[in-house]
């Protein structure tokens, strides 16, 4: 630059002139949003891959207001010490208005608290479940800049229910992985079972890491349960299953989105799957060549399996849109625009390049949208909750494939009817 | 230039609170000779217990005792210090790698207790809603985490002190006595289980501190912040600062969390996007790297232990240490 400046400064000048008003000038520009994901574990790397798809996707379609947007990843290594640093590291020295993450709620938590709630930042975590977030929102200390895409364990719990009702099993044994979001979920499923007459022989939980589950395994397996559910994730989850079946179990069994996922279908072999019911969010009912899944597969090569890669895809698609609708990139004003773009009453939006600009387009023009994901039309509580309808899906031999949908009024319905 | 100040200011924070309890272990191993194989235990017990003790009501859960902050973070020093009692004298008869084997299980049943017994301990969604003193009253988080950092500094002061005087002082020569010939210290009329006991006890105690400071600046703790990982973490700090070397502890403590978040930083800044999503697994392998060379270069660590000569009040007054010189140590002496 230095060498041609003389030249380049006066061609620059003209160049401007003649590209001003065309999108391709305004690129120049960057603006920085903030990551923090566990990319050093091996689930965690694909949500980190969706994130920067999503991105890609955005700038493709013109970047926030003219701006390319840059997203800076930093790995939490699931060590909340790690997570809360590299998050403040984000907000003060990058000074990013937006953090996406984290994925363990015991991150996502401090975070929040300690570092963007205080410096006025919007976070919107993918994944972090924990209905402990439902509190801190009702208490007013999320200041409204606090949201996720991760449909809350009530939500979750309710599906897995009806599922296992429809399925008609009487005796029904629970494995959870050991972590906040499988405690919250082997709870509220127990509860929910319990209360439409279907009894719970074991309720196990599952750690990470262990060389064998047999213990765990020969617990439920002397309660003889009908069937199974189960909520881990697929390393856990293809030992479970395979110690499972190799002792003699039932192969009947519920299963959580967390194990939608082509690691645990090829180490358990889709033999032993045939009777494997999971529950999911649901994929918006639109025609496929605006599907999330669709995108992912062009891009990826690969069906979209594995925990929270349509939540991710979406968080950052709900929040760039928000920023593209605020006046002015802070967190709170930001955060004020998300019930905009994710407006039922608004434009359908879908998150492929033309629908983005579409999208901008609108919001430009003052109008509403209403954005429809990877998990379907997205709709915020105001504790920053989402509640989505949701599908039951079989194992295939591409990937998975949808069974059976249960709209929004279906999950609330049966919310409903459960806790009178 | 502000976010500088500012992401400095919550760094220092974060470091001061783990080299406290480095200084904890650096009196348990680098004085005493104790392989405390559980630190994260003795820690987690302090951060839960100031968090409990001093926050609000949770429904179904223990809590709800809204004591006043000095008054917490007394009780979580104290029930580390009670755990470490009880700890101390079932394994009395450990050393060496059985003794870490051994404390290294009590910090995993911690763990698991505080995963499990969700109706003491929150489970695995933690325990939240702590209100951290005097927060509602400083409307600026900025000069709130200004004080805080003074608060975490003034602590370190005092038990750096308090240790570089403890150290100094006969007991310190008794300590180092027991952690190179324990046979030699009971023929010269020492207990060695008792005083090893009151090392083990206090090194917990300074490390119940660090963890309620730790709980108070996240307002917020859970089984995740007390995984067998953060016990690695304080012994890397001591062994590159130099075991047997306070000052040591606390530079050593800079040291290795500086380069592990700053080998993050860094990695996110400059790495060529390609790599962006294998930033985490390089940076593993970077700390790895760094502790491995360290202890190639600097066996003893970057500050080794000095020899001290113990000073004892005497009738007269304080005893002097003899001149220099006049002792055949051969090493030197402050």
């Amino acid at each position: 630059m230095n060498r041609t400046g003389f030249f380049a400064l006066p061609a620059l000048a003209v160049g401007t002139l003649i590209m001003a008003g065309s999108p391709a000038a305004a690129q120049d520009c960057t603006t920085k949003i903030g990551a923090v994901l566990p990319t050093s574990v091996d689930w965690g790397r694909p949500i980190a891959e969706t994130a920067q798809y999503a991105v890609d996707l955005f700038n493709e379609a013109g970047g926030v207001k003219g701006c390319k947007v840059e997203m800076i990843l930093r790995d939490t290594q699931v060590d909340p010490k790690v997570g809360v640093d590299a998050a403040k590291a984000l907000v003060d020295l990058e000074k990013v208005p937006l953090l996406l993450g984290a994925v363990s709620s015991g991150v996502s938590m401090p975070i929040l608290t300690s570092v963007t709630v205080p410096s006025n930042v919007m976070q919107m975590s993918c994944c972090s479940s924990s209905t402990a977030f439902t509190g801190v929102a009702e208490e007013g200390k999320t200041k409204g800049l606090w949201f996720r895409t991760f449909a809350t364990t009530r939500n979750q719990a309710a599906v897995a229910a009806m599922l296992i009702r429809d399925k008609g099993y009487k005796n029904v044994a629970i494995l959870y992985k050991n972590d906040d979001w499988g405690q919250d979920i082997g709870k509220l499923v127990a509860a929910d079972l319990e209360k439409i007459g279907v009894k719970v022989t074991a309720n196990v939980a599952i750690n990470d890491g262990q060389p064998s589950f047999r213990a765990e395994v020969t617990e439920v397996l002397k309660t003889k349960p009908e069937a199974l559910y189960l909520a881990i994730y697929p390393a856990e989850g293809a030992a479970v299953v395979r110690e499972w079946v190799s002792l003699g179990g039932t192969q009947k069994m519920v299963v959580a989105n967390s194990l939608r996922s082509d690691e645990f279908r090829d180490a358990v072999g889709l033999k032993y799957l045939g009777d494997v019911v999971g529950h999911d969010s649901a994929p918006p009912r639109t025609d496929a060549a605006t599907s999330f899944v669709d995108l992912y597969k062009a891009k990826f090569n690969s069906e979209p399996n594995g925990p929270g890669l349509p939540n991710i895809f979406d968080a950052v698609m709900i929040s760039l849109l928000a920023m593209e609708a605020a006046p002015e990139l802070k967190g709170d004003q930001i955060a004020a625009q998300v019930a905009k773009v994710t407006d039922p009453a608004g434009m359908a939006v879908f998150p492929n390049v033309d629908g983005l600009k579409a999208a901008k387009a609108a919001l430009a023009e003052g109008k509403s949208l209403s954005y429809t994901g990877g998990t379907g039309a997205v709709k915020f509580d105001k504790n920053g909750d989402v509640s989505a309808p949701a599908v039951g899906w079989t194992f295939s031999e591409g990937g998975t494939s949808e069974q059976t949908y249960f709209t929004l009024s279906d999950v609330d319905g049966f919310i409903a009817s459960i806790s009178k | 230039m502000i976010g500088l100040i500012s992401y400095l200011v919550f760094f220092l924070s974060g470091a001061m609170i783990l080299a406290i309890a480095v200084l904890g272990l650096n009196l348990q191993w680098g004085n005493t000779g104790i392989f405390n194989g559980g630190v994260a235990a003795f820690f987690g017990a302090g951060a839960y217990a100031l968090i409990i003790l001093g926050g609000p009501d949770r429904p179904g859960e223990l809590g709800g005792f809204s004591l006043s902050y000095p008054l917490a973070i007394l009780g979580g020093i104290i029930v580390s210090g009670v755990l470490a009692l009880v700890v101390g004298i079932v394994t009395a008869r450990l050393r060496h790698d059985y003794l870490a084997i051994a404390t290294f299980g009590v910090a995993i049943a911690l763990e698991s207790l505080v995963r499990n017994a969700e109706y003491l301990f929150g489970g695995a969604k933690g325990v939240r809603g702590f209100q951290r003193p005097l927060e509602a009253a400083i409307a600026d988080p900025f000069t709130y985490s200004l004080m805080f950092l003074g608060l975490v500094i003034v602590c370190l002061l005092g038990v750096y002190i308090g240790l570089e005087r403890l150290v100094r002082s006969p007991f310190g020569r008794l300590l180092r006595a027991i952690r190179e010939d324990e046979t030699a210290a009971r023929a010269l009329g020492k207990s060695p289980a008792n005083v090893r006991l009151q090392s083990f006890v206090l090194g917990a105690m300074i490390m119940g501190l660090a963890g309620g400071l730790y709980a108070t600046f996240y307002a917020f703790v859970s089984p995740q912040d007390i995984r067998p990982i953060l016990t690695f973490q304080i012994w890397a700090m001591l062994i590159v600062g130099g075991a047997g070397n306070n000052k040591g502890a606390i530079i050593g403590t800079l040291i290795v969390w500086g380069g592990w978040v700053a080998s993050g930083w860094a990695l996110a800044k400059f790495a060529p996007a390609d790599w962006q999503l294998y930033t985490g697994t390089i940076q593993y392998i970077l700390i790895g790297l760094v502790i491995v060379l360290t202890l190639l270069a600097r066996p003893r660590g970057l500050f080794p232990e000095e020899l001290t000569v113990s000073t004892a009040t005497g009738p007269d007054g304080p005893v002097k240490p003899p001149e220099r010189g006049t002792v055949s140590t051969g090493g030197q002496q402050s």
